[in-house]
């Protein structure tokens, strides 16, 4: 089989037919290659993991329409974790102790991945991990391929204080994820001599934007998750309040959350990501015309979507070029793999085990679809365990305009 | 919602650490300085530990092993030494005499985990500072009281040699001062000179200034 837009480096041997090694039976070639998949169907934050799952699926079922692996046929083993830390613990020991799986693709939130880290390491398995999160982490068994901080706070954090003002009111749920994004959007602010207005919880919306209201910030840092974020918003858009004079700026509310707020209601708000379904590429568009295809057209494509979705192409680059999935053999295979993802070319680094992607701003627009404002020219280095994001200018970077012409900024 | 303003020095100084690992090249070894390079630390190996420092550093990691307990490392007890982090295969008292003997300011157990590390160099750092600021602190307090002991001193003298109460030693002693323009200290320092070079007394009756105030307490 080929599978086509994966480049690997690890080897000549990668992506190319592997006919009949020796020392494997008939048999045991024929077995599918078992894969867990972790994503809440149920649960506070089952919206974005339900699209997680979307994207994981499409990728299984693509690689087997293409021949699976070697003629191996690429399974995966699903349960339901419902949003609960103890559940994915519970789930991911039963995936490799019952299922007799070796590799995990799963979690959203820091909780439910910080649970399932030691069931892999204990047994020695592979999770990989589409999410966004707060950096300060590295496992042997892990690989990370949504943004650390480095690729999309520093980015947000610039944007917002030049194009809107430096007093920031920063609304967040009260876990790990929120913390550190305002540790550094706070870092940058100190150093900009800007200034935190105010902070609010994530609880009675309709108080924090009363308070909003009366604070007057130049904008808003939300790090709201799940199902709160849509409250957020709407109780924004009830208060009446003007989204392109003081927007809410976002590292989570994707195109997810916007049809589950209505596109009405997020429109003119900012968010910084690697990946947007507006993407204008090729293999985007025949991406989201499969997606649209297979679930419905109102079926929308994300951030967390899209990591989902190549690093099960990762998986299956790196299965087909060692031939099996013990860790110890398949790890190697991943790291330095290149990938051709929706978003533009992505890879693993060797060193950290995070994914180089392209930070991108975009702006919500009535169609539910964000408007790109700002696009990073090439892949970011993923830098997991920068403290100090203050001193990295990312602006030089940023070309004046873009070829496209839609690239550049506002 | 927790709130912090600024993120601490300790942690925004990582990036410029320079560190130094005394480890054998081995798993452990590697994993140390493959995770020291993740934080983003310019990082030195060497093996066996040097009985000096072989480049200025900010952090040294050594490995303490069965055969490196009894080595003699100057560096680790010199007043100026980078804060110290152990890595210890071994839990006996032959070790712990050993990390003891180092003053290391952190432990780091083996087989060496990612997880830790950071806050390991962390928290060796923040004692290794604290430590530091208190040496110097006490120092200061040190020679303040030593000050103020020969001011005592001084005073006592004059007010042996002239039959004045304390009040006035200390008077002639800042008007000594004012008018020289020098400070109290010198002046001090000139009274108890001369009184010694003087030295009409036998050598015992000079000290202890307690016994010359005769009984009462001295002012400050």
């Amino acid at each position: 089989m080929t599978i086509p837009e994966v480049l690997c480096s690890s080897g000549p041997s990668a992506f190319k037919q592997r006919k009949g090694s020796s020392g494997r039976s008939m048999k045991t070639s024929k077995d599918p290659f078992k894969v867990g998949v972790l994503f809440s169907e149920t649960g506070v934050t089952a919206t974005i993991e339900a699209s997680q799952l979307r994207g994981t699926l499409l990728a299984f079922e693509e690689i087997n329409e293409a021949g699976g692996i070697d003629g191996r046929e690429l399974q995966p083993v699903y349960y339901d974790p419902a949003s609960s830390p103890g559940m994915y613990k519970i789930l991911a020991e039963k995936l490799i102790v019952e299922d007799g799986v070796r590799t995990i693709l799963g979690c959203y939130m820091s909780s439910t991945r910080k649970a399932v880290l030691p069931v892999v390491q204990r047994w020695n398995a592979m999770l990989m991990y589409p999410t966004l999160y707060e950096g300060f982490e590295y496992s042997d068994n892990v690989i990370y391929t949504g943004a650390a901080p480095n690729q999309n706070s520093i980015q947000l954090a610039d944007f917002m204080l030049r194009k809107f003002g430096s007093r920031v009111y920063m609304v967040g749920s009260d876990y790990v994820y929120p913390y550190e994004s305002n540790r550094i959007m706070s870092d940058i602010l100190l150093e900009r001599g800007g200034k935190r207005v105010a902070d609010a919880g994530a609880g009675d919306f309709v108080a924090v934007v009363e308070d909003v209201k009366r604070q007057k910030p130049d904008f808003i840092f939300s790090t709201v998750v799940g199902q709160a974020t849509a409250h957020f918003y709407r109780a924004y858009a009830e208060a009446g309040l003007d989204a392109r004079k003081m927007p809410i700026a976002s590292l989570t509310t994707s195109e997810a959350e916007v049809a589950e707020m209505g596109a009405d209601v997020a429109a003119g708000h900012i968010t910084a990501a690697a990946y947007f379904q507006s993407i204008d590429t090729e293999l985007n568009r025949r991406c989201v015309a499969k997606v649209k295809a297979r679930y419905g057209s109102d079926t929308v494509t994300n951030m967390c979507w899209e990591a989902a979705y190549f690093q099960t192409y990762l998986l299956a680059g790196a299965l087909n070029a060692v031939g099996t999935d013990n860790i110890q053999q398949l790890l190697p295979a991943i790291l330095n793999m290149q990938f051709n993802a929706p978003q533009g070319p992505v890879r693993i680094d060797a060193t950290n085990h995070h994914t180089y992607l392209t930070p991108r701003i975009g702006r919500a627009g009535a169609d539910g679809q964000f408007e790109m404002l700002l696009a990073a020219p090439r892949p970011v280095k993923p830098d997991p365990y920068l403290v100090d994001h203050a001193a990295q200018d990312w602006s030089s970077q940023v070309p004046a305009t873009h070829a496209a012409g839609r690239m550049s900024v506002q | 919602m927790k709130t912090k303003s600024g993120t601490s020095k300790l942690l925004r100084d990582l990036r410029t650490l320079r560190v130094i690992v005394f480890h054998p090249n081995d798993q452990d070894g590697q994993d140390i300085i493959r995770q020291l390079q993740r934080i983003g630390c310019q990082v030195q190996a060497f093996w066996p530990p040097a009985e000096r420092l072989p480049v200025d550093c900010d952090l040294v990691f050594l490995a303490v092993r069965p055969e490196t307990v009894a080595l003699d490392l100057p560096w680790t007890t010199a007043e100026k030494k980078p804060p110290l982090i152990a890595v210890v295969d071994y839990e006996n008292p032959t070790t712990i005499e050993a990390m003891l003997k180092f003053s290391v300011n952190g432990v780091v157990a083996s087989p060496v985990k990612s997880f830790g590390l950071l806050s390991a160099v962390v928290i060796a750092r923040q004692i290794a500072a604290r430590e530091a600021e208190q040496q110097k602190q006490i120092e200061r307090l040190d020679q303040r009281l030593a000050g103020i002991r020969r001011l005592t001193k001084a005073k006592a003298i004059l007010m042996e040699t002239r039959g004045i109460n304390e009040e006035k030693a200390y008077e002639i002693i800042r008007e000594q001062a004012m008018s020289k323009r020098v400070t109290t200290e010198e002046i001090v320092n000139a009274i108890i000179h001369a009184n010694e070079i003087l030295g009409y007394r036998a050598k015992a009756d000079l000290a202890p200034e307690l016994q010359l105030v005769r009984g009462r307490k001295p002012a400050a």
